[in-house]
């Protein structure tokens, strides 16, 4: 269940922060 | 076989299964739904099919092409709204591979529309289609996750919403880099991105699909009890959807959300030209993306902070907050425009944004303490209808007046202010009807056969 867990988590997570990442660099150059 | 795995009954969780394996099958349903908010990178790509590297005559224009995205959104609330009461009684697993389904075939379908030049396929696959996708696969995982976490409803359905915030910051950078990818000579990439769009979201959808459960009928936290006595507003009877939608709760909660997604989706739509016009010739395109980037940042975080709070103040007092400091933010953006501050000009529309997707992000909840969860999924399908017409009503708004404010010689840096006034009176409006709310009258309550009452259940 934990692995499973971990698993399905990484498979959202992952994707998120690449998106998040990806803003926040954009964002970077208003300042 | 197919139909029995997607039934219901199929996706009862055993005892013991930890809940917080459900949260994720919901975030992949939005996170690629939320793509809808990033649907403007395809905006000019669209206008280059035939020319490739510029518009030649017989290319869509974008007045053309921004009618993609107004019908999938106008669609999203229609199909929530129709197919609400069908996901209730379909189960989450069914209606996300109907969602995921919707969604990637409309990606399909509007490739063909970009092959063959037919534009009206593009509103058809997208629009339509892809839009029933978004309807369906926004409301699908509500019920469940509130059934799953009675403990902390505001928290659970945040964490979903909060996806289909994610959903644009994922879909954005992902659209340009396959558009670079598939770019050729006899291409500019966008029928390809489409094509591998749809087959992605699909895919990704259904890892919701198969992970999503859940519980059983009789099941509840370990160690967690129902309140004895509930705090205001919460209740613990039922409202049936056919019946909640007739109460002044519904509409009174309807104003309130259509006066709160009004106020920000203008700013949303407009930050990047409004970011520039009031710091003429300091804001530079490049810096006006950032903001347009920062703004969907704190829209996604938003949605979590603010529905995880709401469970500690309650959500009426969330929505208290959301539209005094709306008025308190608003009231001063002028003021601060004069002053020349784009710090404190970003950080006001940060937390306005983030009040924005908070808003969304908290409604379900405040269904549940109101409605009960008898029809959470099909209620909040109906009240989405609201999302439809701001989404019409703010933009309109903001457009509308900014260039009415120009053309009585009001300079461009100026244009704003009335706007942002005319956003006060609004969140004033919601703020009455959020002071309005009281509990559903018992007359209302649902029923089980026998007891009497009303039970259109």
């Amino acid at each position: 269940m934990k692995t499973r867990g971990l698993i399905l988590w990484l498979a959202v997570g992952i994707p998120l922060l690449w998106g998040v990442f990806r803003t926040l660099q954009n964002a970077m150059k208003l300042f | 076989m197919a139909s029995s795995f997607l039934s219901r009954e199929s996706t009862i969780a055993p005892p013991g299964y930890n809940r917080f394996l459900v949260p994720p099958a919901a975030l992949a349903v939005h996170l690629s739904i939320g793509q809808v908010y990033a649907f403007s990178t395809f905006n000019l790509p669209l206008t280059k099919v035939l020319g490739i590297t510029h518009s030649v005559p017989g290319d869509w224009n974008l007045k053309e092409i921004g009618w993609i995205f107004s019908i999938a959104i106008a669609i999203l609330g229609v199909a929530a709204a129709v197919f609400g009461r069908w996901v209730e009684r379909a189960g989450p697993r069914k209606s996300m591979f109907v969602a995921a389904l919707c969604f990637g075939s409309g990606f399909i379908v509007s490739a063909l529309g970009i092959h063959y030049h037919w534009l009206w396929l593009v509103y058809l696959g997208y629009g339509v289609l892809g839009g029933c996708g978004l309807g369906i696969g926004y409301i699908s995982p509500v019920s469940t996750l509130i059934k799953w976490f009675p403990d902390r409803p505001g928290m659970a359905t945040g964490m979903a919403i909060m996806g289909f915030g994610g959903g644009a910051l994922i879909a954005a950078p992902l659209s340009v880099i396959l558009m670079n990818h598939f770019k050729t000579a006899a291409s500019n990439g966008v029928l390809e991105t489409f094509v591998t769009m749809g087959v992605i979201y699909f895919m990704f959808t259904m890892i919701g699909v198969y992970s999503v459960r859940v519980p059983a009928a009789d099941w509840k936290p370990e160690g967690w009890t129902p309140p004895l006595k509930p705090p205001p507003l919460v209740t613990q009877s039922l409202v049936a959807v056919e019946v909640a939608w007739r109460t002044p709760q519904f509409w009174l909660l309807w104003v309130v959300l259509c006066m709160n997604v009004t106020a920000g989706i203008g700013v949303l739509s407009q930050a990047s030209p409004m970011i520039q016009e009031i710091f003429t010739g300091r804001v530079t395109p490049e810096m006006a993306a950032g903001f347009v980037g920062l703004l969907s940042l704190f829209n996604m975080v938003g949605r979590f902070f603010w529905a995880s709070t709401s469970d500690y103040i309650g959500r009426r007092n969330t929505y208290f907050v959301f539209f005094a400091l709306g008025i308190l933010l608003y009231s001063t953006v002028p003021s601060i425009g004069y002053a020349g501050s784009i710090p404190l000009f970003v950080a006001a529309f940060v937390i306005i944004l983030s009040m924005y997707g908070g808003g969304f992000a908290t409604i379900p909840a405040y269904l549940r303490d109101v409605f009960g969860t008898l029809h959470v999924g099909a209620i909040h399908g109906r009240l989405l209808t609201a999302w439809s017409v701001a989404g019409v009503l703010g933009p309109v708004l903001v457009n509308y007046i900014r260039q009415y404010q120009i053309d009585q010689g009001v300079p461009k840096a100026q244009a704003y202010s009335v706007t942002m006034y005319i956003m006060c009176g609004l969140l004033l409006i919601g703020f009455i009807c959020n002071f309005c709310m009281r509990p559903v009258r018992e007359q209302y309550h649902y029923r089980a056969p026998g007891e009497g009452g009303l039970r259109s259940a």
